[in-house]
């Protein structure tokens, strides 16, 4: 077990670069302490005593990327099961409960035999469409299902529900939750300062006894989920359909949440698969931020974490890349949406040196000052709402998209060649010298209020280390003030291509029509709103509604500026339902 | 040698014990585990604050963690203030303060000096308070403070810009009975305070379009004054080189002429009675009863409070909850809660959302639970879980030198005492059950409650078989038409 404190390279850097940034600035790196424990996995922590509390997580080094056909989605099915509990939380007899999930698996098993026939009627065309579909049930099928649900009711009787919840809820835990996305499962919360050992005790547990119960049922409830998500929102179900065609090869090709068919067929025993590979230790990062003393932070990971033993392979590495693109794609849906445009180009991993400068040439084309907003909606009127550019530099891949809405009596070529328009001046002239100081004064103003929060700072740490490197969190702003105007040029010249170009054109639907207030907001920004009012819409307790406010309202200042209407409005919103509820401290969890 | 064995014995059992306890020092269940006591003090207002050369008070809290300074300029006066006839003036001159440009300053240049700087500045006048917030680098905060008095004292409410405010607001109220809940928030505002107080002085389409440019800067001008401010500010700055640059700024404010008119407190309730808005679209009624109550500070506060936390204020364990959605399955979401203003009194409101049918089933019960807390007292167990869910998250308020700063910041323009917060975890520790019933039977009356309905009438009076209770046991039944959006004249009933 090693201890290191952050490394000096970074400070370095910053004091050549940052000659007219004041002294102040470099004491904004956040000191990290890193621990290696025995079995591989790592700690990152970061002290912090303003409040006493602790915001704690970890992350599992697995996304949909690590994915293969057959079992896409599975990650993120993971991420749900590993709320169900383990050998001692959720159940009243886990001896008991183990024989019902045999028993379980064993006629699941035979349920998959007649969908493997079903298939086969399938390819031959007896069958249409979904085989899992109640029409679609043979009555083999039907007899299995019966008697799965009756295992099913009588497993129910030995399950606590949501006792791992309960046991953090009734301890002043709060915030409990968790996310998956292409390279990474993140699980989080934030608890009292003193109680940082139930989090290890509770977190170990789960990393050590998991127990996978109701997996077929929540199979099911995921299915539910990508229809809420994908199928029924108007523009999700065709986000993805363009991202599978934007990605070729890579796997960032299918989507986090899984394509149905495999959804619907994983089984227990990949699961269990899945989990020892890409859930043992040595696959994982843990990090605490807040008011706790380190050395005993140490002593209780190497106790509770330090007894899982390390995985029996190492985690097999992603080694699939995306191939070049040959010549643009077009694809163009009719959906109850805002007409708009989107552009999409491949750039740069997350931990390549051209990043910084992506990033750089974004916020140059953003907000209400960026070249989108007055040149498109100022201008030329073109436009509605908030144009926006974003580069997503994931860990083995990224893109970089614009895109903008059209306002009434405009066509969709024109806000096409508008915004390209914008693209190929970035490659003729270099961006003024006040220009380019105006972004990176906002990068590194946004870089700080970014570590205002403990729970940002946690998810930060959390996310960048599943994304290659921790240390971003005190390199990046030193690496973005570097960035010079001819880079800029050079990057705009190098990824964004005539043949590299994926183009969406959305058109309204004709008779529909959108919550005026989300039409305001332009495409990125109001996806997110929409996503976010639907989470809200689930929860249903004043308190976590509450801090849920709470925690938007400070992540106002730290969002990306395309996304802060959206928050506003989402905010607004929520405050409304509070309203609605303030009392109404009555409704369930 | 028997002694020996003795204790070897002991000694096996005990390691046996433990073995079976823990693993490893591992207890088996997270109920096992202790942990040390959490131990929190409240910051000393006090050595926070300092006062400028025009007497402005000022709440520091310096936090050198990140190079970024926030300064927070809280004022008196808000919506109770504005004159009949310019009703949404509050709203509108809240938005177009920032969006429209200060000093010598267009609205554009304005936004793109503040993007330059990596600034935020945001402003909003509320119903008795308002803020205008500045969030900088520490490095330029001699700039931000330059802007922010533009800002407060030269603002200019460009007229593109301003005709935007104006038209975000007629959008939002056109809204207004799109959703039954918002016709509820409305109309029991109605009832508890009247139509003649201040906050049931709603903005019309005439009173939006006749708020000019001029309206807003002479109510912003009514409002910043030295007198009438309290400052908070946090973030990397040394404290004596803050005062010199807020002397340099705020400090020179003008101290005022007179002091802001008072909040009126004056509230004329509603008769008790079953007031009606009948919305037969709806296969849910939204039901609501309570009753005028109290202002932040009354010496019965925090029996209030945790008595509420038991009543209907805790979620599933409370006794509205239970009863009517988890025991009955009459409602997904029902409880109760107190409000407490600092400046008008407050109120008491029981509420649920029902199928119309059950409505007059759930408020029997909900009636009969209200009058339980005047006659029962509430059990130790009950007790306990109520004062520590206050007790637990209390250091959430101060989570941040920022929050800190603004509250204590808050309470001064206020008139709330310091103290408020320094005692708050004992208050609610020294609340017992007497305290409760008494205060209970004080401020509670289920049967000079007015009751509000919005919902499907013709279903709800019907009322259910499994459930005897008919709406017109609750009192004599009022109909309150719904109004029109813009103009808030009553619709003719259809």
């Amino acid at each position: 077990m090693r201890i290191h404190r952050t490394a000096a390279t970074g400070l370095a850097i910053l004091a050549l670069t940052l000659g007219a940034l004041p002294a102040t600035a470099q004491e904004a790196k956040v000191p990290v302490q890193r621990v290696t424990l025995d079995n591989g996995m790592e700690l990152l922590m970061v002290e912090r005593h303003e409040s006493p509390t602790i915001s704690a997580g970890w992350v599992a080094h697995v996304g949909s990327v690590n994915e293969r056909p057959g079992i896409t989605g599975i990650a993120h099915l993971f991420e749900h099961m590993m709320f169900k509990g383990t050998q001692t939380i959720g159940t009243k007899d886990y001896a008991a409960e183990k024989k019902i999930m045999d028993r379980l698996d064993a006629v699941r098993a035979q349920m998959e035999q007649e969908y493997t026939k079903l298939r086969a009627a399938k390819r031959r065309g007896e069958v249409k469409g979904n085989i899992y579909a109640p029409e679609n049930q043979t009555p083999r099928l039907k007899e299995l299902r019966a008697t799965m649900k009756e295992l099913q009711d009588e497993q129910h009787k030995l399950i606590v529900k949501d006792e791992f919840d309960k046991v953090y809820t009734s301890e002043g835990g709060s915030g409990l939750n968790a996310f998956t996305n292409e390279d990474m499962t993140v699980f989080f919360i934030t608890v009292p300062a003193n109680k940082l050992e139930l989090w290890f005790w509770m977190e170990s547990d789960r990393l050590l006894h998991p127990v996978f119960r109701e997996f077929y049922s929540e199979r099911d409830v995921v299915r539910e989920e990508r229809r809420m998500r994908v199928e029924s929102d108007p523009i999700a179900k065709f986000e993805e359909q363009f991202g599978s065609m934007f990605w070729t090869s890579i796997p960032y090709h299918h989507p986090v949440i899984g394509w149905p068919s495999d959804v619907e067929s994983i089984s227990r025993q990949q699961a269990d698969q899945f989990f020892g590979t890409f859930y043992a230790p040595n696959n994982i990062t843990a990090v605490l931020v807040g008011d706790f003393d380190p050395k005993n932070a140490v002593a209780l990971a190497k106790k509770y974490f330090g007894r899982i033993p390390r995985g029996a392979h190492e985690p097999p590495e992603m080694i699939t890349e995306e191939i070049k693109q040959l010549q643009e794609k077009r694809m163009s849906a009719e959906a109850e949406t805002n007409p708009m445009v989107e552009i999409r180009w491949h750039t740069v991993p997350f931990v390549h040196k051209d990043k910084y400068a992506l990033e750089i040439l974004s916020s140059i084309l953003n907000g209400r000052t960026g070249r989108l907003y007055k040149s498109l909606v100022e201008k030329q009127h073109l436009a509605t709402g908030e144009p926006y550019a974003w580069n997503n530099s994931m860990k083995y891949d990224g893109a970089f998209e614009i895109g903008a809405e059209v306002a009434d009596g405009h066509t969709h070529q024109e806000i096409e060649d508008a915004l390209l328009a914008e693209i190929e001046r970035l490659k003729k002239e270099p961006v003024g010298d006040h220009e380019l100081q105006k972004v990176k004064n906002q990068s590194l103003a946004d870089s700080y209020r970014r570590l205002q929060s403990n729970f940002y700072l946690l998810l930060q740490l959390l996310i960048y280390d599943a994304e290659g490197n921790w240390q971003e969190l005190n390199e990046a702003p030193a690496r973005m003030q570097a960035v010079t105007a001819a880079e800029v040029q050079r990057v705009a010249q190098e990824y964004f291509t005539a043949e590299d170009r994926n183009i969406m054109w959305y058109s309204r639907k004709a008779g529909t029509t959108e919550d005026p207030e989300l039409a305001k907001l332009s495409g990125q920004a109001k996806q997110a709103a929409k996503q976010m009012l639907r989470q809200l819409e689930q929860v249903k307790d004043p308190g976590q509604l509450q801090q849920i406010i709470t925690k938007l309202e400070s992540g106002k200042d730290q969002a990306p500026p395309q996304f802060k209407p959206a928050l506003e409005l989402v905010v607004e919103r929520a405050k409304k339902r509070l309203e609605t509820m303030q009392s109404k401290s009555g409704e369930e969890k | 040698m028997r002694r020996t064995t003795l204790r070897a014995a002991t000694l096996i059992a005990a390691l046996l014990v433990t073995a079976a306890v823990t693993a490893g020092g591992i207890p088996p269940r997270p109920e096992k585990l202790t942990f040390p006591p959490l131990t929190f003090n409240v910051p000393d207002p006090g050595a926070m604050r300092f006062t400028l050369d025009n007497g402005i008070p000022v709440y520091g809290k310096s936090d050198r963690l990140l190079p970024l300074i926030t300064v927070q300029v809280l004022f008196r006066g808000g919506a109770y203030m504005v004159p009949k006839g310019k009703e949404g003036l509050d709203a509108i001159a809240g938005k177009a303060w920032r969006t429209g440009g200060a000093g010598d300053r267009t609205a554009q240049q304005l936004d793109e000096d503040l993007d330059f700087l990596a600034a935020n500045l945001s402003t909003s006048i509320g119903n008795t308070t308002g803020s205008v917030r500045l969030n900088i680098l520490a490095k330029d905060l001699d700039q931000g403070l330059k802007i922010l008095m533009d800002v407060l004292t030269r603002p200019r409410f460009q007229a593109d810009r301003f005709a935007k405010a104006k038209d975000d607001l007629i959008q939002e109220m056109k809204k207004r009975n799109d959703d039954s809940a918002d016709i509820e928030r409305r109309e029991w505002s109605r009832l508890v305070y009247g139509d003649d107080f201040w906050i049931n002085h709603l903005a019309t389409k005439a009173s939006v379009d006749s708020i000019t440019a001029d309206d807003a800067r002479a109510f912003v001008a009514s409002l910043i004054k030295a007198g009438n401010i309290v400052v908070a500010v946090s973030g990397d700055y040394d404290r004596a080189a803050m005062k010199t640059a807020l002397d340099a700024t705020l400090g020179t404010l003008p101290k005022g002429d007179s002091p802001l008119p008072p909040v009126p407190r004056a509230a004329q309730p509603a008769a008790p009675g079953v007031y009606v808005v009948d919305k037969p679209d709806v296969n849910q009624g939204r039901v609501s009863a309570g009753e005028l109550g109290v202002s932040l500070g009354d010496p019965d506060e925090f029996a209030l409070r945790v008595g509420n936390d038991i009543l209907g204020g805790g979620g599933f364990t409370s006794w509205i909850t239970k009863r009517v959605r988890s025991d009955e399955g009459l409602a997904y979401s029902a409880g109760s809660y107190f409000s407490f203003p600092a400046q008008y009194p407050g109120f008491f409101r029981a509420f649920f959302q029902s199928k119309s049918r059950t409505c007059p089933g759930a408020l029997a019960i909900t009636m009969k639970l209200i009058g339980k807390l005047r006659t029962d007292k509430v059990s130790a167990d009950e007790l306990k879980t109520a004062k520590s869910s206050f007790i637990e998250t209390f250091p959430r308020r101060f989570e941040s030198a920022e929050r800190t700063a603004a509250l204590f910041a808050r309470d001064e323009l206020m008139g709330i005492p310091h103290d408020y917060w320094k005692s708050y975890r004992e208050k609610v520790a020294a609340v017992d059950p007497g305290a409760i019933l008494q205060a209970a039977r004080k401020h509670l009356h289920p049967e000079k409650m007015f009751i509000l309905v919005v919902g499907n009438l013709d279903e709800i009076m019907k009322g259910h078989p499994d459930y005897p209770a008919k709406l017109t046991d609750f009192g004599e039944i009022h109909r309150i038409p719904l109004r029109d959006p813009l103009t808030l004249e009553p619709l003719s009933e259809q």
